[in-house]
């Protein structure tokens, strides 16, 4: 073979290579990540009463994991917060923003509920029940003993919640917020006066069905009114993990990793 | 072909790439999602842990200058589940051809697109859902 020919021959292995990357190196297909209960399972009979298990969150099109697409107007107060959120996601993201999750800050609740590729373990005990999230390896506590909110809690960053069934809803009261976390990862602001209501139904056997609704006239100009949300009842085998994230870490990843790509950083090459 | 491969593997690729997942990726806000660079490196370091995986490695260009790139992925648990990685799946030492969207600003950093080891493992991350 002509060296002009092999050369030829290799630009054109290159090239196939290049547009063609599943032929030139192909593998298994990834396993399944979030595994669920088959979907055959559904009408297996289950007690409306019981939320126990661990539960996959599925996306709501459109809303880019917030309450939903569309937040009501905000107030004065609010927008100011809006706008020195810096995200480093969705269409406002920009390299090095201040998302408090990019210094493991607390997610803070609702928004730890919106990444679907954690799931949440619901442990039902008799004078209480523990949200047990996957992502960021942590809980909160929903008092189901019959006491009240508190009057002026000390903020949380998970609130403050007691729940109840009313018919086969199971409603979950909240106050207390820490008003330092985002509401989601657009940077949507609230106060410490925000007040969530969640109504939790097992709709199948496979499914449990929550809408919101998000109360906070020192943010927005009228309640927030949620997508309803779909929960799916995890595989058996699925088992929860530990993703915790460690500042130190974080730190680290930062100074080798974020700001250098982001530009805060010069490397020369 | 293995030949071939290697003796291209410090070709840079430009790939154009059309998928609309590549819109709105989260912590890849940082990188070009319009091109591919190829590289490849020797691994110094294999960071297995959260937020984000990631891989430096060492570049020799074709005056034997050496540099230190970067390559972040996904958090440990979704590499586990995609691909079977484990905190064993790289170490220091190993040689490896890298694919990555990089930065935006030029600096020797970029988001896994793909990644060949020397033994012939593949993961291919290039059309993986939105973060």
């Amino acid at each position: 073979m002509t060296g002009k020919l092999r050369n030829r021959l290799t630009t054109a292995t290159v090239a196939a290579v290049l547009l063609f990357p599943s032929v030139a190196f192909p593998q298994t297909p990834p396993a399944a990540l979030n595994a669920e209960v088959p979907d055959s399972q559904k009408d297996q009979p289950f007690d409306p009463h019981s939320l126990a298990g661990i539960w996959w969150g599925h996306p709501v099109r459109g809303t880019r994991n917030s309450l939903s697409a569309t937040p009501p107007s905000m107030t004065a107060w609010a927008q100011q917060r809006y706008d020195a959120a810096k995200p480093g996601l969705g269409p406002r993201g920009r390299p090095l923003g201040n998302d408090p999750m990019m210094i493991c800050d607390p997610m803070g609740f609702p928004r730890i509920l919106f990444w679907n590729n954690y799931p949440y373990e619901m442990i039902q005990l008799p004078d209480r029940m523990i949200m047990f999230f996957d992502w960021f390896y942590t809980y909160r506590t929903i008092w189901t003993d019959g006491r009240q909110l508190p009057a002026d809690p000390d903020p949380r960053w998970y609130g403050y919640s007691v729940g109840k069934w009313d018919g086969d809803v199971f409603v979950v009261e909240s106050n207390g917020f820490d008003d330092r976390s985002w509401l989601d990862a657009d940077g949507h602001p609230h106060s410490d006066e925000m007040r969530l209501e969640e109504r939790y139904r097992r709709a199948d056997h496979n499914t449990i069905e929550l809408s919101m609704t998000l109360t906070d006239p020192q943010a927005y100009t009228k309640p927030w009114v949620s997508e309803k949300f779909t929960f799916k009842l995890a595989d058996k085998k699925t088992e929860m993990r530990e993703d915790v994230c460690v500042p130190s870490v974080e730190a680290k990843y930062k100074e080798t990793i974020r700001e250098p790509a982001g530009g805060a950083t010069v490397i020369k090459k | 072909m293995k030949q071939t491969l290697l003796k291209w593997s410090t070709v840079v690729g430009l790939l154009a790439l059309t998928s609309q997942a590549f819109a709105h990726h989260g912590s890849r806000v940082s990188y070009d999602l319009t091109k591919t660079v190829t590289l490849k490196g020797i691994v110094k370091e294999f960071v297995y842990v959260n937020p984000h995986v990631y891989i430096t490695f060492e570049v020799k260009n074709d005056q034997g200058l050496v540099t230190e790139w970067a390559a972040e992925t996904d958090p440990p648990i979704m590499m586990a589940a995609r691909y079977g990685w484990s905190r064993k799946y790289l170490k220091p030492g190993d040689e490896v051809t890298v694919t990555v969207w990089p930065s935006k600003v030029g600096a020797p950093r970029g988001f896994l697109a793909k990644l060949i080891t020397s033994d012939g493992r593949v993961t291919d991350h290039s059309e993986q859902p939105q973060q």
